[in-house]
């Protein structure tokens, strides 16, 4: 998984979104597996390029791995926004996985004391939490599939709602909307603890 | 998921839809005409509502994606000043990063602590930092200093905390093979740093042995002192504690008291129980739970309502005697000599420690330490229930030796030369020399006799009041010439004045000048006129002050018989002007002080001194301070001359003479001045005897030269004391200056503590407008810069820049301050990128100086500005005019402040990266 300097680069982007979009399993998994390749890849660049100074950001990241992208595939690439969809998509892989590698790490979960050593059992919180958020995304992946897309954009890339828009042809408030849509069904959801975001057994018409 | 939920939802999403975009009470509105048709959709769309403002409310989803996770904290990001290295451990409460402070003039190491707990919302924001501040406050050898509490961008709580390398206790005991008696004394450090920290009202809630290290030269540090209790505390927005969200717990289970266990309230006996764990586990090896816990529940079962085993059945259980044998190993002795040791006395305290009730353990760190010495010293220990009487008789018995402490330290000020450092002091001893080398009046010089022969007895150690009491009495009792006894009290209440006892020196002063009025010699109505002139200077009736001295001059006709009373007069004159701000009058006193000793028919060498301090000091305030260096230099040499250079009198020249030079730049030379003037103020080998002026004065020179450590010291020494003498002024001032030393060593809580302390003292103390609120705003202008708010910073320092301005349009002091204001506000704009400005600034300082300073004298400050404007072109990309001023910076900071000086060294570098080599 780890990338040398010297990157596989992704086969043709453009194919692989061609085909994962019309449902084939396997060239989704390949296009996630590259751009999460070419992510980290470009987020080692930067940080060795900015030295000290500089703190990475996760939207200027994907506009690099965009243009990177973009410049050895030539016209045939698709346009900017299936490909900001997709890669911010990764981004909150990216996130997520190094949340959990980092809980893995730890000696056992809160209570999993497995031998008395001195040292302290340690606990994690933030992780766990994002797990969840993790979760309720998958499933309002199911439900909404935009609102979640649309989560990975804002929340885990960073792009403001106006780049958003202009992303994708909508209007400001549209995108403002969807947020708070993808808000109440996220914030909901983990509130009650993995359950829906309204009662199932709740009066229906 | 798919199936009724997306159905559900798909739904809904039409009406959300069209509620999000109507107002709060549109939305209502909205829902109530929905209720009438469809009651479910309604209650279900007004549920989701509801949840959309909690989320709101709860910030959900509202933070910048980088700053969710530690997983985007990365090596060479910065935070603030400080630029991450490497992750050094992650800990229960978060993960933690070696970091170097890396903007401006200094590099150091500290630990940021990123904490693993929820976003906070504002005002947990604003508690979070309050509660950090307190715990700065908390300063030990054997407490790892909390440096700053912080909240990134998006509420993510962080500390910045002193770097210790070091590593826990039980492995460093172990590794070390370190001997029971060893571990308890090291054990004993860990409770002086617990005692003082319960003094300052701080429990500490989570000791275990990775917050008890131990560096490689045996130092103990402990980590994370009331951290536990400041994430408890700031909760997040909708109540619930950060660390017991999901029922995590705050604490570490296995050094955790019954009462966290149970969740009764924590105190200092809460602490006591985890030391006592951890006192067994150093001692015994192991943990006092046993070696089988399997599961919380468990854990729980054997902390609460169950005492531990022996720590001696622990060690030799039959079945383990292998393991025994490494246990006593790495205790360097044998399991029957270590079962023995932990037998008794140690078994009886550790069990103290561990009672299940709070109660019933040690009532304070104190008495488990007072203990465990006893028990090193093989005397009985107390072990029993502390009582109040107990208590008592400590504090008594602490108390009485703090008592004779201060008796010894009182005697040591009276026995020693007199610490004073204001220059109207000096003039007064030195008229009092002048007065006896003059010999004028026998009685006088007896007196004076009789006062230095007693001031230091053989066997009693009488104090200077009580020898003067005695002279007044004698005084008193002498009949005769009024003449001798208007004189024979203006010497007295002179030597009051010298020991600042100023109403009784103002009482003999007043007495001696109403007797002389009936008096027809003029010079004795001149001299009680002047002293008491002098006096009431000192206690700020300056109006009648300066009536005095004009009544005493007006006595003294031109003549050479008066010559000697003139002079001390002006010097008179000139003290007054100068307590009345008046610096230009007060040259023009002491500049005709010189001509008329130059009149007189003899050279008195004493008054010679006089004059030259006096002019000196005066150039000094009157901003002439190129001038006031070459007089003090001559002062010096006469001082030396008269074999002075050893006296009281010496060490103020020293001191004001050094101040004068770091004033205008040369902290390198005024050092050792520095140095000169406390070595003579000394009474013994500590700076007890030493004036909080002059201790305040040097640790100025000290942050100059950027030797932090030693000048927070002297500051903090010098604060002490001004506080005990209740000195306004030095108070002010070492707050100020303890400021700007604590943001130098990135102390920044620290540093706006000591801000917030001095602001309403100056609000209360001094007329508005006066100058040293613009070098308050100015510190809090370089405070905000360090924590990286460069707009409030720039606003800071146009304020202070505004109030100079003003102060010297007004004509009072404030000119030297404003290169050194340009600076930093150039800096400012340097870093906002208004770069044009940045020059500007740099370049007014650099002609200020240059103005103000003659020809061919370097100063520290002419480098600062010079290196600020060498930065400001470099970023216009003016290589050229960049090189020069970089050039000149260097050459003035390297003579001034030494080629050491972060200044000096920053400016070659950007000589050789920046501006291509000079």
């Amino acid at each position: 998984m780890e990338q040398g300097d010297v990157p596989s680069a992704p086969a043709d982007v453009s194919q692989l979104i061609a085909a994962s979009e019309a449902g084939d399993a396997a060239a989704r998994e390949a296009l996630f597996a590259g751009l999460y390749a070419e992510l980290r890849r470009l987020a080692k660049r930067e940080l060795a390029r900015s030295g000290a100074q500089v703190t990475l950001s996760a939207t200027a990241l994907l506009h690099e791995a965009y243009l990177d992208i973009a410049g050895r595939q030539g016209t045939s690439f698709p346009d900017r926004a299936r490909f900001m969809a997709y890669a911010a998509r990764v981004m909150r892989g990216l996130i997520i996985d190094h949340a959990r590698m980092r809980r893995a790490q730890k000696r056992g979960g809160q209570f999993e004391i497995t031998a008395l050593a001195t040292e302290a059992g340690e606990l994690v919180a933030d992780d766990r939490e994002l797990s969840r958020l993790s979760d309720a995304l998958e499933e309002l992946a199911q439900v909404d599939p935009t609102l979640t897309e649309l989560v990975d954009l804002k929340f885990f890339c960073g792009f403001t709602f106006g780049e958003i828009a202009a992303m994708r042809g909508v209007a400001e408030r549209t995108v403002q909307r969807g947020w708070e849509k993808a808000r109440i069904y996220l914030y909901s959801n983990i509130k009650s603890e993995g359950k829906l975001p309204f009662p199932d057994e709740g009066p229906r018409t | 998921m798919s199936g009724p939920a997306t159905d559900r939802w798909m739904e809904l999403r039409p009406y959300l839809d069209r509620a999000l975009d109507l107002s709060p009470a549109e939305q209502s509105a909205y829902i109530e005409s929905l209720r009438a048709e469809n009651p479910a959709l309604a209650s279900e769309l007004q549920t989701l509502l509801s949840s959309q403002r909690a989320a709101i409310e709860a910030g959900f989803l509202e933070d910048s994606p980088a700053s969710l996770l530690g997983a985007f904290v990365t090596p060479g990001q910065t935070l603030g000043p400080y630029t991450l290295i490497t992750p050094i451990g992650q800990g229960g409460m978060g993960t933690v990063w070696l970091a170097e402070r890396t903007d401006g003039r200094f590099r150091r190491k500290a630990a940021i602590k990123f904490l693993n707990a929820g976003l906070l919302a504002r005002d947990a924001e604003q508690r979070f930092r309050r509660e950090g501040n307190l715990l700065a406050r908390l300063t030990h050898p054997h407490i790892a200093q909390l440096m700053d509490a912080g909240v990134r961008e998006g509420g993510h709580p962080y500390l910045v905390l002193e770097h210790v390398d070091g590593e826990p206790i039980n492995r460093y005991c172990d590794r070390k093979a370190l001997s029971v008696d060893a571990r308890l004394t090291l054990f004993l450090d860990v409770l002086a740093a617990v005692a003082h920290a319960h003094a300052n009202f701080i429990v500490h809630r989570d000791l275990k042995p990775s917050n008890v290290l131990v560096t490689n030269d045996g130092i103990v540090k402990l980590l994370d002192f009331g951290v536990a209790k400041l994430l408890e505390d700031s909760g997040t927005p909708d109540g619930e504690a950060m660390l017991t969200r999901d029922g995590a717990w705050a604490m570490t289970p296995e050094y955790a008291a019954p009462e966290q266990v149970t969740g009764e309230p924590v105190s200092a006996a809460t602490d006591v129980y985890a030391l006592g764990v951890l006192l067994y586990a150093l001692l015994s090896g192991r943990h006092p739970a046993g070696e089988t816990i399997r599961s919380p529940a468990h854990m729980v079962s054997l902390i609460v309502g169950r005492e531990a085993p022996e720590m001696s059945a622990v060690v030799t259980t039959d079945d383990d005697t292998e393991s025994a044998a490494a246990i006593a190993g790495r205790r360097s002795t044998t399991p029957e000599r270590l079962k023995r040791r932990l037998r008794g006395d140690l078994a009886t305290i550790v069990r103290k420690a561990m009672r299940q009730r709070p109660s019933d353990r040690y009532a304070s760190v104190d008495a488990l330490a007072e203990d465990l010495r006893r028990s090193l010293r093989h005397e009985p220990i107390t072990a029993r229930p502390v009582t109040f009487g107990y208590r008592a008789a400590r504090f008594v018995r602490r108390h009485r030796t703090a008592v004779a402490l201060a008796a010894v330290a009182g005697l040591a000020v009276v026995a020693g030369v007199i610490g004073t450092l204001s220059q109207a002091r000096v003039a007064r001893s030195q008229r009092d020399f002048a007065v006896r080398q003059l010999a004028r009046v026998e009685a006088v010089n007896d007196l004076n006799q009789f006062l230095l022969s007693n001031a230091a007895p053989a066997g009693r150690a009488f104090t200077v009041s009580e020898l003067l009491e005695r002279a007044e009495r004698i005084v008193a009792r002498q009949h005769g010439d009024e003449d001798i006894r208007a004189d024979m009290l203006v010497a007295l209440g002179r030597q009051y004045e010298l020991q600042e006892e100023n109403e009784r020196a103002l009482r003999l002063l007043e007495d001696a000048y109403t007797r002389s009025r009936s008096l027809t010699d003029q010079t004795t109505r001149a001299r009680t006129a002047c002293a008491l002139a002098v006096a009431l200077a000192g206690s700020s009736d300056l109006p009648r002050a300066q009536r005095l001295i004009d009544e005493g001059l007006a006595e003294l006709p031109r003549g050479l018989q008066y010559a000697p009373d003139r002079v001390s007069c002006l010097l008179g004159g000139s003290d007054v002007a100068r307590h009345a701000g008046a610096a230009v009058r007060a040259v023009e006193y002491v500049e005709e002080a010189r001509r008329e000793l130059q009149n007189a028919p003899y050279r008195s060498a004493i008054q010679e001194l006089r004059v030259l301090m006096e002019l000196a000091e005066s150039y000094r305030v009157a901003d002439r301070r190129t001038e006031a260096i070459p007089v003090f230099e001559q002062a010096a040499a006469l001082l030396s001359e008269l074999g002075r250079d050893e006296t009281a009198v010496a060490g103020t020249l020293f001191n004001n003479w050094a101040l004068t030079l770091n004033v205008i730049g040369r902290p390198l030379d005024a050092e050792p001045i520095y140095r000169k003037a406390i070595e003579l103020s000394r009474t013994d080998d500590s700076d007890e005897g030493v004036s909080p002026m002059l201790l305040i004065n040097y640790g100025r020179a000290l942050r100059d030269l950027t030797r932090l450590d030693e000048a927070a010291r002297y500051a903090e020494h010098g604060y002490a004391k001004a506080r005990t003498a209740g000195h306004e002024v030095i108070i002010n001032q070492s707050l100020l200056l303890r400021a700007s030393i604590y943001r130098e060593q990135d102390k920044l809580i620290q540093a706006a503590a000591m801000l917030d302390e001095v602001e309403p003292r100056l609000n209360e103390g001094l007329p508005p407008g006066h100058i040293a609120f613009a070098s308050l705003a100015s510190e809090r202008a370089q405070l905000a810069s360090a924590s990286g708010d460069l707009s409030g910073a720039l606003e800071m320092v146009r304020r202070a820049i505004g109030l100079a301005e003003a102060a010297i349009r007004s004509g009072r002091e404030g000119a030297r301050f404003m290169p050194v204001f340009l600076v930093l506000r150039s800096e400012i704009e340097r870093e906002l990128g208004e770069l044009d400005a940045a020059v500007t600034d740099a370049d007014s300082a650099v002609r200020l100086m240059q103005d103000a300073m003659p020809p061919g004298m370097r100063s520290s400050t002419t480098g600062l500005a010079y290196l600020a404007l060498g930065r400001a072109l470099l970023a216009q990309g003016s290589l050229d005019r960049s090189r020069l001023a970089l050039r000149s910076a260097v050459e003035h900071l390297e003579d001034a402040a030494g080629v050491d000086h972060p200044g000096a060294r920053s400016a070659r570098g950007a000589l050789e990266t920046g501006a291509g080599p000079p």
